[in-house]
């Protein structure tokens, strides 16, 4: 070798670690520095201008934030006052601990008086739907025989207000309409909800640290549990519900997964290398080359997008995967090399091989990135760049890291490796007769299992709280009758008075399904606040149903006033009494009342120049009929239809759908590129995986398993690691071949190790993702040496004589 | 404002129980006749400011233990109300002018035991509502009611019962000055006391 040639090796060597420092440097100012975060939006991950838009990302940060750091408390029993001594027992516990969770504050009695004060002015400009209805119908005679009977009923009085100020009782019917929007009621000091005889105290309480903080959950959680048991020995009922208590049951669950699962794979693939080397080296080399990947994926990812999508890490990750069969290539090879051969000519003669492995993960990738979804093509890109960074790492610095004696197999490793001897030649062999049959019913049994397939990408299969949690939730939504928080509609208008008027188009529209008891109604501003026109609308109505004479009829306050006796001009200062209570009400005022609190959610303002609100559903309970609702958006300009969990299941959807395309089309590019070197004998490295992936999905079919898009992530993962051990055991020459077979050997078990494990998690996507990588790594491990035995293939037993390349 | 906006917003305003009732008390719930059945004729007369002549009506009443109240005004106009756990339910001109479901209106049910307990003289019911000062003098009794929360003595002032065996009167005084007294006659109980009308009105 001249030496130019010896140095070249060096010179890559050291630009290559100059690179990765860059790297390293650049990833530590991104973290560390700029506190980058991984972008969580998931509807950044659908294609076109729909998928970024600011004023729906606020809906649902504002109806999100609102619930996150609230907790509910239904404290209940048959008898109200046990139900009372529950909630204050409840109470006392938390009190010790204000500074983490407190009750939300507020006077209730106090706090009736003014929300009505604050309303009050606006009176005469305020009615419900129902009393437009009975305005606009009926007679003096029958509005002053109201006014009379409120007048003489038993316990009339000033109590809303002197009966001179709502003589018709009409600002108090719509308060009590406004009140009917909530079974929650005051009593005693105290919330009171009452369902099938049993009496509820409601609790609210605020958290004062963050619900995802993970130290908050440790200390409010217990404190809870505390809480709840001081109730239940006064009451026979605790019910709670919040965004706290979810997010604490999935760490619980997260931290003692990754625990005993974590530890196990790290256990096993320990172990493993011991038992192969006698030696921790290899898994550090191993390491080193996925590291380099990762942190070089990270890095030029955050300049080509600016920014990375959280999902992009989660499946990025599966990249590790295919990252170490380099590393174990090379490690495995090293091994059969005889010591005289120094690494650098080893990785000469390894290079038409590694490059292959390469660019067949790349075009699986390519698949990815050319879909139009802007995720795919993140993953795709972050994934391939970390394939080329840990391919470099073992090219650059494997040769000068591992010389020709740094490892040796050991005697279980050797014994691992010559087992491929034993393995039968099915294809090549005499017993067609019987495997022909063998193979037509199995894969027969594969596809009438994939027959049975049926795919779910709704978002809530993947959510596994637990069942006493979600219980919990669903009751407090039922006894509180709470507003869907993830399906709503969103209003825009280039006014709040343009805001309110669709509200009211829309709440028009909804009437039917009101009726139809799709809904039992809705949340809105504008049922507190009409629009301008409405309130105009509203006075002119009231003025002329009650104020102004009809025809021979005098009104209906001169009727009442005669009535009882009382002079006309008492009748005048009774309808200007009326008129003087109708001051122009906007949301921005009614937000700012105690009355307006309970609204506050619902309106955005002003975001990107436009308003926006939102209209809430009450007593949704049907999800299958989420179509009507939307439905109703149509031909209501500045009206939206908004279901995040249908967003997110869509998105689910046209992933799984898309990746399975790629999927296909992977399979076909890397035939095409294997063809390129093995020709006839290509397909023998891609039948393992595809059989593989085949048989799983058949075995899920008959398991009555639905298909999800994390079992197509996993198809990706086995087909790449599948070609590789075709790649493996078809590079391999006769006596390279228990080598090989090692590598083969080495490769899949950490495969199952670290990712097939997770079929233990009771996370439904890691558990999909593990399952499916269990049983498809298993079938490529056992089928690969099936397909690439040298038996009678003349062409392969050519390929068996050492060193003889076939051009 | 009618009837209904005075027991939702009694009821809305609720206080919290409070200490046992005074000796007075018990002694005068010992006095009172608990009947299944009571009607009787009433009288009610209302003065209000800002309205020159006081406002008299009279009509039929009944109160039922365990279901509820009827209230029939005669005169000058006829208006029934019927109060039970289930609804309220305001009836004129043989129509339902006004209905107000315990389903919906969940203040239904604490708005008839308040009411109940009012008109039958139930008055450790009312103690968990009112401060109760009493005074029994050969028979006769009289309780003046104070409610225990602020706003509820804002909302409704001062209430006071007087009577033997039943209720007699009541009276209501307001701080806006509004007075309002019922007087309760021809007190008949047991069966026979509730006309077949007004049976039929509860079924």
């Amino acid at each position: 070798m001249t030496k130019p040639a010896r140095r070249q090796p060096r010179l890559l060597a050291l630009a290559w670690l100059l690179a990765v420092l860059l790297v390293a440097g650049h990833n530590a100012w991104l973290w560390l520095g700029q506190r980058a975060s991984p972008d969580t939006d998931i509807l950044a991950l659908l294609p076109g201008t729909g998928g970024r838009d600011a004023v729906r990302q606020q809906a649902f940060s504002h109806m999100v934030d609102a619930a996150q750091q609230k907790l509910v408390v239904l404290v209940g029993d048959r008898d109200w006052s046990r139900a009372q001594a529950g909630a204050q027992a409840y109470l006392t516990v938390l009190r010790a601990h204000s500074g983490l969770i407190a009750p939300i504050s507020g006077d209730n009695a106090q706090w009736q008086n003014q929300w009505l004060d604050s309303l009050a002015g606006s009176r005469s400009l305020l009615l419900s739907e129902a009393q437009r209805a009975q305005l606009a119908s009926g007679t003096p005679q029958a509005w002053s025989q109201r006014a009379l009977s409120g007048l003489y009923g038993a316990f009339g009085g000033p109590r809303l207000g002197a009966w001179q100020d709502d003589p018709f009782g009409l600002f108090s019917d719509w308060v009590q309409e406004r009140a009917r929007e909530t079974p929650v009621r005051p009593r005693d000091g105290q919330l009171f909800v009452e369902r099938d005889g049993v009496n509820y105290a409601l609790l609210l309480l605020e958290l004062k640290a963050p619900a995802f903080s993970m130290q908050a959950q440790e200390q409010i959680v217990p404190l809870l549990a505390q809480a709840r048991q001081a109730a239940r020995s006064q009451a026979s009922e605790v019910i709670t519900g919040g965004v706290i208590l979810h997010a604490a049951a999935a760490s619980a669950q997260a931290g003692s997964e990754s625990a005993t699962i974590g530890a196990g794979s790290l256990l096993g693939i320990l172990l493993l290398m011991w038992l192969s080397f006698r030696s921790l080296k290899p898994i550090l080399y191993i390491a080193l080359s996925i590291a380099v990947g990762c942190l070089g994926a990270l890095s030029v990812s955050m300049l080509l997008f600016g920014k990375i999508h959280l999902l992009t890490l989660v499946f990025g990750a599966s990249l590790i995967g295919i990252a170490q069969d380099y590393g174990i290539y090379f490690l495995c090879a090293r091994l059969a090399a005889p010591a005289t051969q120094d690494s650098t000519t080893l990785l000469r003669r390894l290079l038409p091989g590694l490059a292959l492995m390469l660019l067949a993960a790349l075009i699986g990738y390519l698949g990815m990135a050319l879909t139009p979804f802007p995720g795919l093509q993140q993953m795709a890109v972050f994934s391939a760049l970390g394939l080329v960074f840990a391919w470099l790492t073992v090219a650059c610095w494997f040769p000068r890291l591992i010389g020709p004696h740094s490892l040796r197999a050991s005697a279980q490793a050797q014994r691992f490796g010559r087992s491929i001897a034993r393995w039968p030649d099915l294809l090549g062999g005499a017993a067609w007769h019987l495997v022909l049959p063998a193979a037509v019913a199995l894969i027969g049994l594969a596809i009438a299992g994939i027959t049975r397939l049926h795919s779910s990408d709704d978002l809530r299969a993947l959510q596994n709280s637990p069942p006493a949690l979600l219980q919990d939730q669903i009751r407090i939504s039922q006894l509180l009758d709470m507003a869907a928080p993830v399906q709503f509609y969103l209003v825009r208008g280039a006014s709040p008075e343009a805001v309110l008027r669709q509200e009211e188009a829309l709440r028009e529209k909804l009437q039917p399904l009101v009726q139809g008891k799709l809904i039992s109604g809705v949340q809105a501003v504008s049922n507190w606040v009409p629009s301008q026109q409405r309130q105009q609308d509203n006075l002119t109505l009231l003025r002329r149903a009650l104020l102004e004479p009809q025809a021979a009829t005098p009104d209906a306050v001169t009727l009442a006033a005669q009535a009882i006796d009382e002079s006309p001009q008492w009748a005048q200062a009774l309808r200007q009494r009326m008129l003087d209570k109708a001051q122009p009400l906007t949301p921005a005022e009614f937000l700012a009342t105690p009355a307006g609190t309970a609204s506050r959610h619902l309106w955005l303002g002003q975001v990107e120049g436009q308003y926006a609100s939102i209209v809430a559903l009450r007593g949704l309970t049907d999800y299958r009929q989420l179509d009507r609702l939307a439905a109703v958006a149509d031909g209501l300009p500045g009206v939206q239809w908004v279901d995040k969990v249908g967003d997110i299941s869509s998105v689910l959807r046209q992933y799984r759908i898309t990746m399975g395309w790629a999927l296909l089309c992977a399979y076909a590019a890397i035939f095409a590129l294997l063809a390129l070197r093995y020709r006839r004998r290509a397909w023998r490295a891609l039948a393992p995986p595809l059989l593989a992936s085949l048989l799983t999905l058949g075995l899920f079919g008959w398991l009555g398993l639905p298909l999800q898009l994390f079992h197509v992530l996993a198809g990706l993962l086995v087909l790449g690691l599948g070609v590789d051990y075709g790649i493996f055991l078809l590079e391999a020459s006769g006596h390279q071949r228990p080598h090989a077979w090692l590598t083969v050997g080495l490769s899949a078990a950490s495969a199952l190790l670290s990712f097939g494990l997770l079929a233990l998690s009771h996370s439904p996507p890691l558990h999909a993702f593990g399952l499916t990588m269990l049983c498809g790594m298993l079938l490529v491990w056992l089928l690969a040496p099936l397909f690439t035995h040298p038996g009678r293939d003349p062409l392969l037993v050519q390929r068996a004589q050492p060193d003889k390349e076939s051009a | 404002m009618n009837a209904r906006t005075f027991l939702v917003s009694l009821a809305w305003l609720a206080v919290l129980p409070a200490a046992h009732a005074a000796a007075p008390v018990q002694e005068i719930q010992a006095t009172l006749a608990k009947p299944a059945v009571m009607c009787g004729r009433f009288d009610q007369t209302k003065q209000l400011t800002g309205i020159k002549k006081p406002l008299q009506a009279q009509g039929r009443f009944c109160v039922l233990k365990g279901r509820g109240i009827l209230w029939q005004t005669l005169q000058p106009f006829p208006s029934t109300l019927r109060i039970t756990r289930e609804a309220i339910v305001q009836i004129q001109d043989g129509r339902v002018a006004m209905k107000l479901d315990a389903q919906q209106e969940p203040v239904v049910k604490m708005i008839n035991s308040v009411l109940f307990s009012l008109l039958a003289g139930d008055l450790s019911q009312l103690d968990t509502l009112f401060e109760l000062d009493g005074s029994l003098r050969e028979g006769h009794w009289q309780v003046a009611l104070k409610a225990r929360q602020p706003a509820l003595a804002k909302a409704i002032g001062d209430i006071s019962l007087a009577g033997a065996s039943y209720v007699e009167k009541v009276d209501m005084k307001e701080a806006s000055g509004d007075r309002t007294e019922i007087r309760f006659s021809a007190i008949k109980t047991g069966e026979g006391a509730m006309t077949a009308d007004e049976g039929a009105l509860f079924d």
